[in-house]
């Protein structure tokens, strides 16, 4: 049986447009299990990266907790948040954002590189960069390992953020759109890969406007109005409503 | 670890970087040369000044002089033998200096000195000209115009100047035998200028007996011509011409005559009301300090000659008795390791118990002129020159830094430039739980290796214009004479001074470091404060 990995509580977030307040989130509450793969759906617009952001702790909600493993992410100390950033999240972007000057193996290496110190770095180093150069074979990108971002593809850029996120074996995968700026050729690889890393155990929760991809998933919720409506599981059909319903792994 | 890792990596992937770069290294650069050559300029000035007395100068303060320095200068020889090295008096005073064959005159301070103590007490020596090339032949007494020669008369009667069989006597020959012998550089043998025809013989024309030629030349053999007079140094700028090599043309041979104007004044420094008395000299060397406004005006004869023409030597009173001799510095040179201001302090002191000492039997006009004399070290009679160019170094060093303070806010431009640019950085590096604190650190850190590596383009640029800096203005005199600036008549020297010092430009190279970090703190602060989804949120 799996756990609830992280869950998020009437999460409120609006944005100052002009004098008027523009209320992106109006109370949504999210909960994903260990083990698995969820996808947020909802129109362009409607506040699926604001979500994600906030899940991630890379933005504060105005009202509303987010609790990962059983830890408010919100209460914590600044120190305890960039730990959860590091370590126990790996986000991977519409936009990939990865570092221009760097190559591939340096742009995968750079999370391992933002929580060790000077002399730390010097004992790990080999150790992380034969991790590094290894879940880049495993995503099919051993030739490319000191390729700068800008001489990728767009599928291979995706893939570079994918081993970024996941090279410091974080227990959830925060996905915005990771297929977006692909075409649907190379968004499949992507999404297959999600897949099978979901199958060896990862948890995912992927972020997406196009409900064709949400076939991928065990579950898939939608993001309308600023709250989390529907929860579906399109596995086998069946719909339940309730924000706070779980659907378990067959 | 990741600010160092990519701050390395900013640093030579982004173009906007060596803007920084060329802003420190020509602040630095700037600075560093302003320095030396203000630093080496304040150096030559002190060793100069240095160079022109002894350590430890009992200063008369008047024309007149004051009397019983001799007793004292072997008073406090004989009293502190481990302090005191030699002791010798100087007169000065004011004439007109003038060249006979030229009918030239001009106002000179004339210095009385005993030249072979003088030249123990300071580094009067070194600036000799004609002693170099004839070492020991510069003297000041009595003496006639030493004239070139042929040295066996009749075998070598025909030749032309140039034969080069013409010979100086015997005793010029031997000194620049020895020079040549002693002399390590080669370049200076090579480079040996001095013309044998110190003074150019005049050729007895006689009709030829033998030959084609109609005249027969003879030239007489080496030896010294014309009536004895007492010699005189003449410095190098009230004589001669300066040429642009640091050299110069003079006009007169040596042995040539010269001529000084005196007013003798009397004990009370009152005009004797003898009428101004004219002293024949021969003109044995010039001297250069190296100091313009000295060496364009002193000439330097012998003490007791002086003496004795400006009635400062014993002069019989009336009621009987004679008046003590005067002179008006006595320079007293001190042992080597000797604390010099502590010297002067036991010189002063025993000055004034000399003085009580002397006080119940010396007359009141002499009592007063000790009274007036007073014990200095060098630098306090320098002092207000030295100073001069010690504020001017300040001054001049304070004003670049001034204007390098606008490479702190240029980097300060470039870094803000940068972090706008890298924002989208900042916002993947903060995703990946980078704190504000580290990537501020990545800013400076950054900051700081645009600083370094400016300082060390620069310290390089700089120290290479130092050393080549008379090159350089060589260079644009001779594009336009005009940008000439480092001119003898306004700085006393006529080489540019070209050395760098290590704590000099260790102490720039380090203010340049940390003015380019304190430039970027605000970049980097803002940098620090970037909230990551601002930051990743478009493309
Ligand atoms: N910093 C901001 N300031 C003002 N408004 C913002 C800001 N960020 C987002 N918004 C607004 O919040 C709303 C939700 O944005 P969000 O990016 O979360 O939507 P989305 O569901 O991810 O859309 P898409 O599918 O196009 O990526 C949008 O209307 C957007 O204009
Ligand atoms: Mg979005």
């Amino acid at each position: 049986m799996s756990k609830p990995l992280l869950r998020a509580r009437n999460l409120h977030k609006s944005y100052m447009m002009g004098r008027e307040p523009l209320r992106v989130l109006k109370g949504a509450s999210f909960d994903a299990e260990e083990g698995e793969f969820v996808v947020i759906t909802g129109s362009s617009g409607s506040g699926k990266s604001t979500l994600l952001h906030v899940l991630g702790a890379l933005d504060v909600p105005d009202r509303g907790t987010v609790e990962f493993d059983g830890r408010s992410l919100f209460d914590l100390a600044d120190v305890a948040r960039r730990r959860y950033r590091s370590h126990d999240v790996g986000f991977v972007f519409q936009f990939y954002h990865l570092l221009p000057e760097c190559n591939v193996l340096e742009n995968v290496l750079m999370a391992r590189l933002v929580a060790c110190s000077f002399w730390g770095w010097r004992q790990v180093r080999r150790q992380a960069r034969h991790e590094a150069e290894e879940l880049l074979e495993r995503l099919g990108l051993s030739e490319r390992l000191r390729h700068r971002p800008n001489e990728l593809s767009g599928g291979e850029r995706q893939r570079v953020a994918i081993a970024r996120a996941l090279i410091n074996h974080p227990a959830l995968l925060l996905a915005d759109e990771p297929t977006g700026n692909l075409d649907t050729e190379v968004g499949r690889d992507i999404l297959r890969l999600l897949t099978e890393l979901n199958v060896a155990g990862q948890t995912i929760v992927m972020v997406t406007h196009d409900a064709k991809v949400a076939a991928h998933a065990h579950r898939y919720v939608r993001l309308s109005s600023g709250v989390i409506r529907k929860v579906e599981s399109p596995a086998d059909g069946r719909v339940s409503t309730g924000s706070a319903a779980k659907e378990t792994i067959p | 670890m990741y600010k160092w890792f990519l701050a390395s990596r900013y640093l030579y992937t982004k173009l906007i970087a060596l803007f920084g770069v060329a802003a420190v290294t020509l602040c630095v650069a700037m600075v560093l040369v302003v320095l030396s050559v203000m630093g080496g300029f304040l150096d030559t000035v002190r060793s100069r000044s240095r160079g022109l007395h002894s350590e430890i100068v009992l200063e008369g303060g008047t024309l007149q002089g004051f009397p019983y320095y001799g007793e004292f200068g072997e008073h406090i020889q004989a009293e502190y033998p481990d302090l005191v090295d030699v002791t010798t008096p100087a007169i000065y005073t004011y004439a007109i200096f003038r060249v006979p064959a030229t009918t030239w005159t001009k106002p000179a301070r004339v210095l009385g000195v005993r030249l072979n103590d003088y030249v123990k007490v300071n580094d009067f020596q070194k600036g000799l000209h004609y002693d170099r090339y004839y070492p020991g032949t510069t003297r000041l007494g009595l003496q006639g115009i030493p004239v070139a020669g042929v040295v066996e008369p009749g075998t070598d009667a025909g030749r032309l100047p140039d034969a080069g069989t013409f010979r100086l006597p015997p005793d010029l020959e031997a000194a620049n035998e020895r020079w040549r012998l002693e002399e390590t550089d080669p370049e200076a043998i090579r480079g040996f200028d001095v013309s044998p025809f110190q003074r150019a013989p005049f050729p007895y024309v006689t009709p030829a007996i033998l030959g084609e030629r109609v005249y027969s030349v003879d030239y007489g053999p080496p030896r010294y011509e014309g009536p004895e007079h007492y010699g005189v140094i003449v410095g190098c700028d009230l004589l001669n011409q300066r040429r642009d090599d640091g050299d110069f043309n003079r006009f007169l041979a040596r042995g040539g005559d010269i001529a000084l104007t005196l007013m003798p004044l009397s004990r009370t420094g009152t005009a004797t009301g003898e009428p101004p008395i004219r002293v024949p000299l021969r003109y044995v060397d010039d001297s250069r300090t190296g100091i313009y406004e000295i060496d364009s005006l002193c000439v330097y004869v012998d003490f007791d000659m002086l003496q004795h023409k400006l009635a400062m030597d014993p002069q019989a009173l009336v009621a009987g008795g004679h008046t003590p001799s005067r002179a008006n510095q006595l320079l007293i040179g001190l042992k080597d390791g000797v604390d010099i201001n502590a010297a002067r302090d036991l010189i002063g002191q025993e000055w004034l118990r000399f003085y009580g000492s002397l006080l119940p039997e010396i007359h009141d006009v002499d009592a007063l002129a000790m009274r007036n004399a007073e014990v200095y070290t060098w630098e306090d009679l320098q002092r207000p020159f030295i100073q001069a160019v010690e504020k001017e170094k300040v001054l001049v060093t304070f004003l670049f830094s001034l204007i390098s303070m606008v490479a702190i806010v240029l980097i300060g431009c470039i870094f803000y430039m940068i972090v706008e640019k890298k924002t989208r950085d900042i916002g993947i590096l903060k995703s990946l739980g980078a704190s504000g604190r580290g990537v501020a650190g990545l800013f400076i850190v950054y900051a700081g290796a645009v600083g370094l590596v400016g300082t060390v383009l620069g310290t390089g640029l700089g120290a290479t214009v130092v050393w080549y800096i008379n090159d350089i203005q060589d260079f644009l005199a001779y594009l336009n004479p005009q940008l000439r600036v480092w001119s003898p008549d306004v700085y006393s020297f006529d080489k540019i001074p070209n050395v760098v010092k290590l704590p000099d430009a260790l102490w720039i190279a380090s203010l340049a470091v940390l003015s380019s970090i304190v430039g970027s703190l605000i970049p980097a602060w803002i940098a620090g404060r970037v909230w990551p989804v601002s930051a990743l949120r478009y493309e």
